[in-house]
């Protein structure tokens, strides 16, 4: 079992990719007590994601890593990427160029980064590279992923009190002590011997990061029942790996990460705004009353894409809330009121 | 409304050069042809396509197309005062106060239907996340094609390669829409006349340089991006001569005056777009913003034969497309040749790409000695500013620095 970490903040830096190098991963999550003194480096602006990280690695509130790996996925975090490495210069970075849009060519180029990444962190780790062992970590990846999609498909049927919280703590399990470790947990559960409840409203969830299992406990207490979500700290993290033989590795990796739903930053040319489609669709497909959206302040990608989420949701008719904050447990009970109010509004 | 006002800064302008046919008037000139821009824009005669700020201005012009960046109508209608307006109606209808207003106000103006429609448009990953997303929110409105130039942050031969592709895609995808194929001929020209008006720019900034500097401080605001959307033209060489000789006549002529430069400075990315005197605040104090961070040539000559490649090159060497270290790199270098003794951030609300690492930018500074003022200021939205404070900061500022 690897010891070695490598941290990452990003839902686009393939976890396959981490372990067939020998390390374990560690997602860098935004929560710290550490003092806030990222503003030294960056502007008050900056979603809380990017500062907190960055409080951590000002006040050495991490463990040991062997590296770090960024992906521009937007301004935000391509900064703190910057910022990290004038924090602590000693620490090895690689920042990897993330395409907009999921065209063929943009798909390539994504490949050909997830293949440096690879290289890098084999040289880093004094390994060689091997794509068996990447094939062997892709498959853990997808078993672990298939299994978290049958509690999410159970989820989506049935509201089992705590399911979610345990299906959370099962995805970050994965993101900070690798997938071997996730996948047992995963197998542990099993849905058909939980007895469902009735009563609770069922809510699609999405945004970008809400990582705090006891957030969902608190959720069920105001009524809700997760049927679906959509975090890049939740459904979007455990995207499986299509995996084409026909076409190189690293093709299929990329082409399945630049395919999930969507992060609000990754656009479909072809179909302009189609975010807003997709969060219907699932809604409707988990048979959802209603939406939340949860969104770390000063996030641009969702900041752009609201409006046009809260129209296509109004022309369907279902009811939608918006929730802004910086993602922790503290700042969910100030909500309380709001998410109770919406939940009764439901009507179970 | 938009088109009135292009039509009368054509017409006024025109009418005031044709007043005054013998002097230099580089300012007007160059007045007169960005609106011409505008005013082509809201006629329609041509295709049109609203673009991101980094996007090649001179091969989609080779391509016979109207283009321009989205966030100089944001400008304008913040140097016309009517930004407030349109910044809230896209509050009003959910576009966050957090995000940049020059993306509000034309996310306002688009829902008030003040954007003409374009034909096709082309979003760039520089310099802005949000500046993209706005061009997506932009197709889906407008229900037009859409195509997204991914630039690359690292500067390597694959990322090269990835945006030189993208470049030749960007082509097709035009003439899809014209029904024009792209002449080489008409391409080589552009450059030709890019690669001209780039000498002529770097005999400018070089002008600029010089102690006095012939500069004032509204001469060259915001040049290095604006001249961007005409260097591809017989009228941007024309335009950058007249900048040139503007500043030799200056020199020649005696006419700069040393009490109005006690410091110099640059200004950080863009400027204050509404009617706010701050030009004029820094030249009562004898302060010379001698350089503006985006004025400079960053790029090698376009080559003709490998124009996609050039491009690309030229792209990515725009200090906004780059990482952090290399920006500063630049500033610091900027900071030398123009011998630097302080440094205005307008820490631009909303600007996570420039303001974003105003600590970092203020560090890097600091290191050859050049102190940086962070004014939180909004560059586009005037409703909430605080001249007061701005005036006393600026006072302290300066008074720092002498
Ligand atoms: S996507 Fe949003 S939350 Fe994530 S780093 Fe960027 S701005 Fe922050
Ligand atoms: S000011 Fe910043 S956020 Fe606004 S358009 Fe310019 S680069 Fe983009």
């Amino acid at each position: 079992m690897a010891t070695k970490k490598i941290g990452f903040t990003c839902a686009y830096a393939p976890v396959p990719i981490i372990e067939a190098a020998g390390f374990t991963p560690f997602r860098v999550f935004p929560e710290t007590d550490s003092k806030d003194q990222s503003g030294y480096m960056l502007h008050d602006n900056l979603c809380p994601h990017v500062k907190k990280v960055l409080d951590r690695a000002l006040d050495e509130d991490l463990p040991e890593l062997e590296g770090m790996v960024f992906i521009n996925s937007c301004d935000s975090m391509r900064r703190l990427s910057d910022a990290w490495q004038e924090a602590r210069p000693g620490d090895r970075t690689i920042l990897l160029d993330l395409p907009s849009s999921n065209t063929d060519a943009s798909i390539t180029f994504l490949a050909g980064e997830y293949k440096r990444l690879l290289k890098t962190l084999c040289q880093w780790n004094s390994v060689d590279v091997s794509l068996d062992k990447l094939k062997s970590r892709i498959n853990a990846w997808n078993s672990l992923s298939q299994t978290l999609g049958n509690i999410e498909h159970a989820m989506g049927k049935n509201f089992y009190p705590g399911l979610f919280s345990q299906y959370q703590k099962i995805i970050n399990l994965s993101a900070m002590h690798g997938v071997d470790k996730a996948f047992l947990k995963a197998k542990e559960i099993d849905p058909d011997k939980m007895s469902p409840q009735k009563g609770h409203a069922p809510v699609f969830i999405f945004g970008n990061l809400l990582f705090d299992p006891k957030v969902f406990n608190l959720f069920e207490e105001w009524n809700m029942h997760v049927a679906d979500n959509d975090f890049c700290t939740g459904s979007r993290f455990v995207n499986s790996v299509d995996y084409d033989a026909s076409k190189d590795l690293f093709y299929s990796l990329a082409s399945s990460w630049m395919n999930r739903t969507p992060c609000a930053r990754t656009m479909d040319i072809a179909d302009p705004g189609a975010i807003a489609r997709k969060i219907v669709d699932r809604a409707k497909s988990c048979n959802a009353r209603g939406v939340i959206g949860f969104t770390v302040k000063f996030c641009d990608p969702y900041l752009a894409r609201i409006p046009m989420i809260r129209e296509a949701l109004q022309q369907e008719s279902i009811p939608f809330l918006m929730i802004e904050g910086d993602c922790t447990l503290g700042s969910m009970g100030q909500q309380q009121t709001r998410i109770e109010a919406f939940t009764e509004m439901l009507e179970v | 409304m938009m088109y009135d006002y292009f039509k009368n800064m054509v017409d006024g302008v025109s009418q005031k050069l044709l007043q005054d046919p013998d002097s230099i008037n580089a300012k007007k000139k160059y007045v007169l042809e960005i609106a011409k821009i505008g005013q082509k824009l809201y006629t329609r005669d041509e295709k049109i396509a609203w673009c991101g700020v980094t996007i090649p201005f001179d091969l989609l012009n080779s391509m016979g197309v109207t283009s321009c960046f989205v966030e100089f109508v944001g400008a304008m209608l913040s140097s016309n005062e009517t930004a407030p307006i349109f910044i809230k109606e896209a509050e009003d209808s959910g576009y966050a106060p957090d995000s940049c207003a020059y993306h509000r106000a034309v996310t306002g103006a688009m829902l008030k239907d003040i954007m003409p429609e374009p034909d096709f448009i082309i979003g760039s990953s520089s310099p802005c996340t949000a500046g993209l997303a706005v061009m997506e929110d932009m197709a889906r409105r407008f229900k037009k094609d859409f195509f997204i130039l991914n630039v690359p942050q690292n500067n390597s031969k694959e990322s090269i390669k990835f945006l030189t592709d993208q470049i030749k895609e960007m082509t097709r995808f035009i003439t899809a829409h014209t029904q024009k194929p792209l002449s080489m001929e008409k391409l080589g020209r552009a450059l030709e006349f890019f690669n001209e008006s780039s000498l002529i720019l770097k005999d400018i900034y070089n002008l600029a340089k010089q102690t006095p500097s012939p500069v004032d401080n509204k001469l060259l605001k915001d040049f290095g991006t604006v001249i961007g959307l005409i260097m591809g033209t017989r009228e941007g060489v024309e335009i950058c001569q007249a900048f040139k000789d503007e500043l030799i006549d200056r020199i020649e002529s005696q006419k700069i005056d040393p009490s109005k430069e006690k410091i110099r400075i640059m200004w950080i990315q863009n400027r204050i777009q509404y009617k706010f005197p701050i030009e004029k605040m820094l030249e009562d104090f004898g302060v010379k913003i001698v350089v503006d961070e985006l004025n400079d040539v960053t790029w090698e000559p376009m080559d003709p034969d490998n124009p996609f490649e050039s491009i690309a090159k030229r792209i990515i060497s725009i200090p906004y497309s780059l990482g952090t270290n290399e920006r500063i790199a630049h500033m610091q270098l900027l900071a030398r040749e123009y011998k630097l003794d302080g440094a205005i951030n307008p820490c631009h609300w909303g600007c996570r790409q420039g303001t974003g690492v105003r600590g970092l930018t203020t560090r890097g500074l600091k290191d050859v000695n050049v102190p940086v003022l962070n004014l939180e200021i909004d560059c586009v939205d005037s409703r909430n500013l605080a001249q007061g404070q701005i005036e006393t900061r600026l006072e302290a500022f300066v008074e720092m620095l002498t």
